[in-house]
């Protein structure tokens, strides 16, 4: 199968919000998918929508050939779907170890779990040293490694990465960017990036938003960034 | 920059020299709260009221504690204000005396096998009552915490008032059946005079000289109280469903996204915290007795201990620093001044609020 991911006409609501409307985008296996767009546009709804936070009221989104779309998250997620929050969203009064713990799933044998922090520490070898700290005193670019880490932790098929640079220095940014590079091998990824200049070599594919509606796709994000049209008018920046 | 920075090390150091003022007026009234007991008690009267108000308070309290541990995590991971939480601890209390009394009776029948399996040996008897008691009313109200959850509270998850509707109209259900089965609250029922062999495994007093007596019992239970924090404590850190719930706390959301079936944790919460008030409930019985007025007292108490430790503020060590205060204080007062005893609770909690108001461990 070639696509991991396919979402069909998608219509999300939050409230009385109509916020998705009509999304249709696919994921293909092995390659990195960028959502790009504006503040609102509806990047973070369709990974949340995804993983059966806001389940559609219409449409279809099928995993692996199989549909999961009224699935609640836990199943969704259980099928092998690693999430990292924009926000990190990483449990501070726990520690990193901990926080690695908690997101073991069920089934892992202890064996599978030692790989994965190999796995982990191959790419963030800083998490070592911070392993038995409290999650809540990391700085902002550790906390990110932790939230990438914790999706880590169990073998998974698809990656949703949201907005993984936010807040971080040019230079945390660059290597966060490096490491992600580096988990293509490992599994597919669908990745919210507003500052697309800097995941442009690791994009493949990339759907930019706009209000609700999928305004434009492609799949040459060297073309994009010289596309001073179209990234004036929906990724916010005129030059 | 500067004067960011100075006014920054100002408003520290500020904070420092109130904390120390505040330390030291406290200390300035306790002293002259403890001169003026010793002019009225006598020094004699004085350490005796003081220390049995130490022993009963602390075992109040770590009692108290784990009552409202219960309610703290439901609140904590479901965030629902359980108002049914005082009702779980009374009828906790009755499911201890009932099932204390039952299995002594199992145990003294000449016409059943068990008869012959303690003999005349009444401790084992009592010892053995007294775990199935305590056992029972946990696995009790559990079910019955669990039920309700999964029946009833479930369907109003994200309904704050729906949910304390529900809660309270559990509370006066439980409290009605309460008063049907066992009367009003004018009657308390304890082990002692009920039980057929009048024997309970821990009684009678421990004489240090000098008028200073303690109720065995009490300090069984300060032991007993803090051996089951210990164990949860210990849960909480090192079992992977105590870190899921402490996860959960955070952020539950962020816990299913990560592949927890988030309800199922929920439902394990409920049972975990009515467990929590059912357990306390029945190993205060030989000390309280069990009684229908309960409910209500304790739900309060239980507010009271959250508020003043701030443990609303997802501190979990609130809610053990929020029931020392509550349980010493309720018993130095009855010794020292009974006519403050039902309101101190109140006017430390009103002090706390107005000087810290995010409680003891809160944010202000």
């Amino acid at each position: 199968m070639k696509n991991l991911l396919e979402i069909q006409d998608a219509h999300v609501y939050i409230g009385s919000f109509y916020i998705l409307q009509g999304i249709s985008l696919v994921v293909p296996k092995g390659e990195v998918t960028l959502l790009l767009g504006r503040n609102g546009a509806g990047k973070t709804t369709t990974m949340k929508t995804i993983l059966g936070i806001y389940p559609p009221t219409k449409g279809k989104i099928m995993f692996n050939g199989e549909e999961i779309s009224n699935l609640p998250t836990h199943k969704i997620v259980n099928k092998g779907i690693g999430y990292v929050p924009d926000t990190r969203r990483i449990f501070g009064t726990l520690t990193v170890e901990q926080n690695l713990i908690v997101s073991r799933r069920k089934g892992t044998s202890k064996g599978d779990m030692e790989n994965r922090f190999e796995l982990i520490f191959d790419l963030f070898p800083d998490m070592r040293r911070f392993l038995k700290q409290r999650a809540g005193t990391l700085s902002g670019g550790q906390q990110q490694m932790l939230a990438v880490a914790r999706a880590l932790v169990n073998e998974n098929d698809l990656l949703l990465i949201d907005e993984p640079t936010e807040g971080l220095s040019p230079l945390l940014a660059k290597n966060l960017i490096s490491s992600l590079g580096r988990l293509k091998e490992y599994a597919t990824i669908l990745m919210v990036e507003q500052n697309f200049r800097a995941v442009s070599k690791l994009g493949d594919n990339y759907y930019i938003f706009d209000s609700g509606k999928i305004a434009h796709e492609g799949n040459n994000m060297a073309e994009l960034i010289v596309d001073k049209a179209l990234v004036a008018q929906y990724l916010g920046v005129s030059i | 920059m500067t004067i960011e920075a100075d006014s920054f090390e100002n408003s520290q150091r500020n904070q420092r020299v109130r904390r120390l003022a505040m330390f030291v007026v406290f200390l300035i009234i306790a002293g002259f709260a403890v001169i003026w007991a010793i002019n009225i008690y006598t020094w004699n009267g004085f350490i005796i009221r003081a220390s049995k108000s130490l022993v009963n308070g602390l075992a109040l309290s770590m009692l108290l504690f784990l009552m409202v541990s219960g309610f703290f995590l439901i609140f904590g991971l479901c965030d629902v204000i359980n108002f049914a939480h005082g009702a779980f601890f009374m009828l906790g209390g009755f499911m201890g005396y009932v099932l204390y009394l039952q299995t002594e009776a199992v145990f003294l029948d000449p016409s059943l096998p068990f008869y012959l399996l303690f003999g005349t040996n009444y401790f084992a008897l009592s010892i053995t009552a007294f775990i199935v008691s305590a056992f029972g009313a946990t696995a009790v109200l559990a079910l019955i915490g669990g039920g309700i959850e999964f029946f009833t509270i479930r369907r109003l998850y994200g309904n704050p008032i729906a949910q304390i509707l529900l809660t309270v109209g559990f509370m006066f259900i439980i409290t009605q059946v309460a008063e049907i089965i066992w009367g009003p609250p004018q009657f308390s029922y304890f082990i002692i005079p009920h039980s057929q062999l009048t024997y309970f495994f821990i009684s009678g007093t421990i004489d240090l000289g000098g008028g200073v007596i303690f109720q065995t019992y009490r300090i069984f239970l300060i032991f007993l109280g803090f051996a089951v924090a210990g164990i949860m404590f210990i849960g909480f850190r090192k079992t992977r469903i105590g870190l899921q719930i402490q996860a959960g706390i955070e952020d539950s959301e962020m816990v299913e996204a990560l592949g927890t079936n988030i309800r199922r944790l929920f439902t394990i919460v409920f049972m975990l915290g009515a467990g929590l008030a059912g357990l306390s409930g029945a190993i205060l019985v030989p000390w309280i007795g069990a009684n229908s007025g309960h409910g209500l007292t304790y739900l309060i108490y239980a507010f009271v201990i959250v508020v003043v430790g701030g443990a609303h503020y997802g501190r979990f060590e609130g809610t053990f620093f929020g029931a020392l205060i509550v349980g010493l204080s309720i018993q130095f007062t009855s010794y020292f001044i009974p006519v403050l005893e039902n309101i101190i609770v109140f006017i430390i909690m009103a002090a706390i609020l107005i000087i810290k108001p995010g409680g003891l461990t809160g944010r202000a």
